[in-house]
């Protein structure tokens, strides 16, 4: 089984807040709180302070406590993708997978029921790139399975390393 | 994973899917919000916008869009969307309006406006346009052929001060030529916010070993990408310049052959700037000495270095002209003029976009001479821009029409005009009310419209057609993808029908758009029809880019034909000729009687990712991600003043107060407050004296005066 999943670079956020917004466009997002949230972190002293944000949704975890919480199945694990997804008709609004999910995922709305990020499965099934992937003007986020996700890291890593025994040197 | 097949019909429209089975197709249109009109995929199911998405073959935004061209669903089908003409009722005062059909409009237009210019002349009729930027040409053509001077844009307090700086310094602008750059210096600017389609190139160009230098007054996004941030006290930029010139020349790193032979009063520049050792130079922008020189000879010692300063922030100030000349004089310092990874010179084709088409949009706009006709809004005060920029000052707009001196102003023609743009924007409304007719064109219902005698509906970039042609050689041509939002239409079809009420017989204009557009490309063999066969774009193969170096056959468009640090126009204009630094009027420096009461340096109208001026306040989408109006001030200072987050506080100027929230950040030094400008029901702009201004440019000091912050809870 393949498990699609986010990939968030720290150093490459700007709190543009587009993701945000590109969520709520492909989910038709109204009055209820985004699928996706940004945070910023201060930290440092007064002088040297640096600012950090971070772009959070559903994590779409392989162990995924809200699918073990909740109490009607709603809740499912997608075979093909490993994304976790809900079937709405079976959700009786009981916030469980609420307190259980770490990350702040399930959202509800006026009608009681719980919704979040599908990973934009109808898009990623399609080919397509999720909304808030698409629409990332820096590429501190991506999606892809963890397998590619995995090696992508790996070759970004080894060319940070082979670039710091080779690369230009600063005419300070 | 499972293929396309296995989605149900129902999955795919939820997901938006385009394709025959959903009826969703996907139409290619530009965004409506700020400038760079990045390319948008609009995905459309019955004549209906339900999604927007990057265009990913448009070369200059690569498929990206910003938080605020994400949310153009709800900007298009805002419930404030004006839908009919409309017609006050009532005095000035009224906010009743009736609606009337167009024909209706443009007799009431035509009559009002014909009454004015035969009565006190057509001067006394004043066009502006605010934002969107497209129509200006248009609106120009009708101005000057009505007969008035008095064309004005929102460029009187954006961009053009930036431009003029050039002008006096290298004759023309010029931009950074991002093509192996070693040193970008970003100053002021932060285009992870104001240019996101420009993201991933710069942080690609870092990646690759460029370096950053970051000089403002905030800690940015930039700033953890920058290999240093040298972080000013607002409105001093000119003497970090002066310091970092200092610099350069004691240690002997600036461009020898190139200031000898290209460039006019060196020595005096030389001189003056010794005043401005990095120590100096520490004691006013708060800078510290070793970081200064540190900045210089790495931007010195740069093979191919550039700056890029925001379109405007660094002309903010009362100071603000000089302050830029002294920045960009480091540019030809260090021989980074018109070469290669430094600054190109590429001249603007139709319409603002170097991309080096030959275009005769300059013609188009002087259907009829300024020539002969009264002075514009502005030309006594500021000379040097009304021979520069050639067009009215609209600083001094609310003024005139006050005074009626030198002569009257009675009447305003408003493009998406938004009075709360003016330094003492309550100053400029008053104005607007003694006009005998005011006028204006818009999407939206705003507080101008509200005040307007006669309000025009118009329609946005996905509802009409447009050229736009993006720095570089890409361009396009957009058909409306879909209907106007009730009887709205394009701002162009209201030009040309107002012109032909008027009865200015304008044989251009009666044949619409597309025909103006492909006589203004004519020189550059382009027609509109080469575009229309690739609507998400293309390159334009017709326009070639100039050689670098110019100046070595040609000289510098200058009175002297070099660079010039001893501005010849300046000089002759009884102004200061060299770069001088002096403080903004109000600073705790230059005012310490007023500083004593009012201790905090205030900066206005910095971007916040979400907003662009005031177009998106009213999408909750947008709103949402920063609701309320706050001003931000370091904890150090709250602290201070026992101003916890949230709280409620009082801004106060000598001028006015407001009462916002309060946030505490890092991201302001000690000593500085900011807030963005035009927030619904919190409009700083109110603070601000209407005259507190650049001598040179008319530029408002926006981003350096003084205040007060102090809680109310």
């Amino acid at each position: 089984m393949k498990q699609m999943s986010f990939s968030f670079d720290v150093s490459r956020c700007s709190a543009c807040f587009a993701c945000v917004v590109a969520c709520q466009d492909q989910n038709d997002g109204g009055d209820e709180p985004a699928y996706r949230q940004v945070t910023s972190y201060e930290g440092g002293e007064t002088g040297s302070v640096t600012i950090s944000s971070l772009s959070i949704a559903c994590a779409h975890c392989g162990d995924s406590p809200c699918l073990m919480v909740c109490p009607t199945g709603a809740i499912f694990k997608r075979n093909e993708s490993g994304i976790i997804d809900i079937n709405r008709d079976l959700c009786v609004g009981c916030h469980s997978c609420q307190l259980a999910c770490p990350f702040g995922a399930p959202k509800f709305g006026k009608d009681g029921k719980m919704s979040k990020c599908d990973l934009c499965h109808a898009r990623v099934v399609s080919g397509l790139q999720p909304a808030c992937v698409r629409v990332c003007p820096t590429g501190a986020l991506i999606a892809d399975t963890l397998d590619n996700l995995s090696r992508q890291k790996a070759e970004e890593a080894s060319l940070v390393i082979l670039k710091s025994t080779t690369g230009k040197q600063t005419p300070l | 994973m499972s293929n396309h097949s296995e989605l149900t019909i129902e999955e795919k429209l939820l997901g938006k899917i385009a394709g025959e089975d959903t009826g969703i197709e996907i139409k290619k249109t530009i965004c409506s919000i700020c400038s760079h009109n990045c390319g948008i995929d609009a995905y459309v199911k019955d004549g209906i916008v339900i999604k927007v998405e990057g265009s990913a073959e448009n070369a200059a935004s690569h498929g990206t869009l910003c938080s605020k061209g994400a949310a153009m669903r709800q900007y298009l089908y805002h419930k404030d969307r004006i839908r009919t003409p409309l017609l006050k009722k009532g005095g000035r005062d009224s906010t009743e309006f009736e609606a009337i059909s167009w024909e209706n409009a443009m007799e009431i237009a035509a009559s009002h406006l014909q009454k004015i210019k035969d009565e006190s002349g057509p001067e006394s009729v004043a066009f502006y346009v605010g934002f969107p930027k497209w129509l200006r040409s248009f609106v120009k053509r009708l101005c000057l052929s009505f007969g008035s001077p008095n064309f004005c844009t929102e460029s009187s307090t954006c961009y053009h001060a930036t431009a003029l700086a050039s002008e006096l310094t290298y004759g023309y602008q010029s931009s950074p030529d991002m093509k192996g750059t070693d040193c970008l210096l970003l100053w002021s600017a932060n285009p992870l916010h104001s240019d996101t389609s420009s993201a991933k190139g710069l942080l690609k160009a870092v990646d690759h070993g460029m370096k950053l230098i970051e000089v403002g007054p905030f800690v940015t996004p930039v700033t953890k990408h920058a290999e240093m941030h040298l972080r000013i006290r607002p409105g001093t930029s000119g003497a970090l310049a002066l310091a970092m010139a200092n610099v350069i020349i004691e240690e002997g790193l600036y461009d020898v052959e190139f200031v000898n032979q290209f460039t006019k009063g060196f020595e005096e520049y030389r001189s003056y700037v010794r005043e401005f050792t990095p120590k100096a130079a520490e004691s006013i922008t708060t800078v510290p000495a070793d970081l200064i020189i540190r900045a210089a000879r790495l931007f010195a010692k740069s093979e191919r270095a550039a700056i890029k300063s925001g379109a405007s922030p660094t002309v903010h100030h009362t100071n603000g002209l000089q302050n830029h000349r002294a920045i960009i004089s480091l540019v030809g310092l260090t021989g980074n003029f018109d070469r290669e990874g430094g600054h190109y010179v590429v001249p603007w084709s139709y319409y603002h976009a170097p991309n080096g088409l030959d275009t005769r949009d300059g013609e188009f706009e002087q259907a009829r001479s300024a020539e002969g006709m009264p002075a514009r809004v502005g030309s006594d005060i500021n000379p040097i821009w009304d021979k520069l920029k050639k067009e009215g000052q609209s600083v001094y707009l609310p003024f005139q029409i006050k005074s009626g001196k030198p002569y009257p102003i009675r009447s305003v023609v408003g493009f998406g005009m938004n009075y709360r743009m003016w330094p003492g924007s309550d100053f400029m409304k008053e104005a607007l009310n003694k006009l005998d007719f005011l006028m204006t064109a818009d999407l939206f219902m705003t507080d101008t419209t509200r005040l307007s005698d006669l309000v025009l509906p118009v329609c946005s970039t996905f509802e009409r057609q447009q050229i736009k042609m993006y720095p570089g050689r890409f361009g396009l041509w957009t058909e409306p993808v879909i209907d106007p939002i009730g009887e709205s239409r394009s701002d162009i079809d209201l030009i040309t029908d107002l012109s032909a009420a008027l009865k200015l017989n304008d044989p251009l204009f009666s044949q619409g758009y597309k025909a103006c557009v492909d006589w203004i490309l004519e020189p550059s063999g382009m027609k509109v029809a080469d575009l229309e066969q690739h609507p998400g774009g293309c390159v334009l193969e017709k326009g070639s880019m100039p050689p670098y170096q110019k100046y070595r056959q040609n000289g510098f468009p200058t009175p002297s034909g070099k660079m010039e640090f001893s501005s010849s126009i300046l000089g002759e204009a009884g102004l200061e000729p060299l770069p001088k630094y002096e403080e903004p009027l109000h600073s705790p420096i230059s005012t310490p009687d007023i500083a004593e009461k009012f201790p905090l340096v205030l900066t206005t109208g910095s971007r916040l990712p979400m907003f662009f001026h005031s177009r998106t306040f009213r999408l909750p989408w947008t709103r949402r991600l920063s609701p309320d109006p706050m001003v931000e001030i370091n904890p150090v200072d709250a602290e201070k003043r026992g101003i916890r987050e949230g709280d409620r506080v009082k801004l106060s100027t000598p001028k006015s107060h407001l009462i916002v929230k309060a946030h505490l950040t890092g991201k302001v030094a000690p000593g500085v407050a900011a807030m963005y400008h035009d927030y619904p029901g919190a409009d700083v702009n109110e603070l601000i004296y209407p005259d507190y201004r650049d001598p040179i440019s008319g530029y408002p000091g926006f981003k350096s005066l003084l205040c007060e912050v102090e809680s109310v809870t």
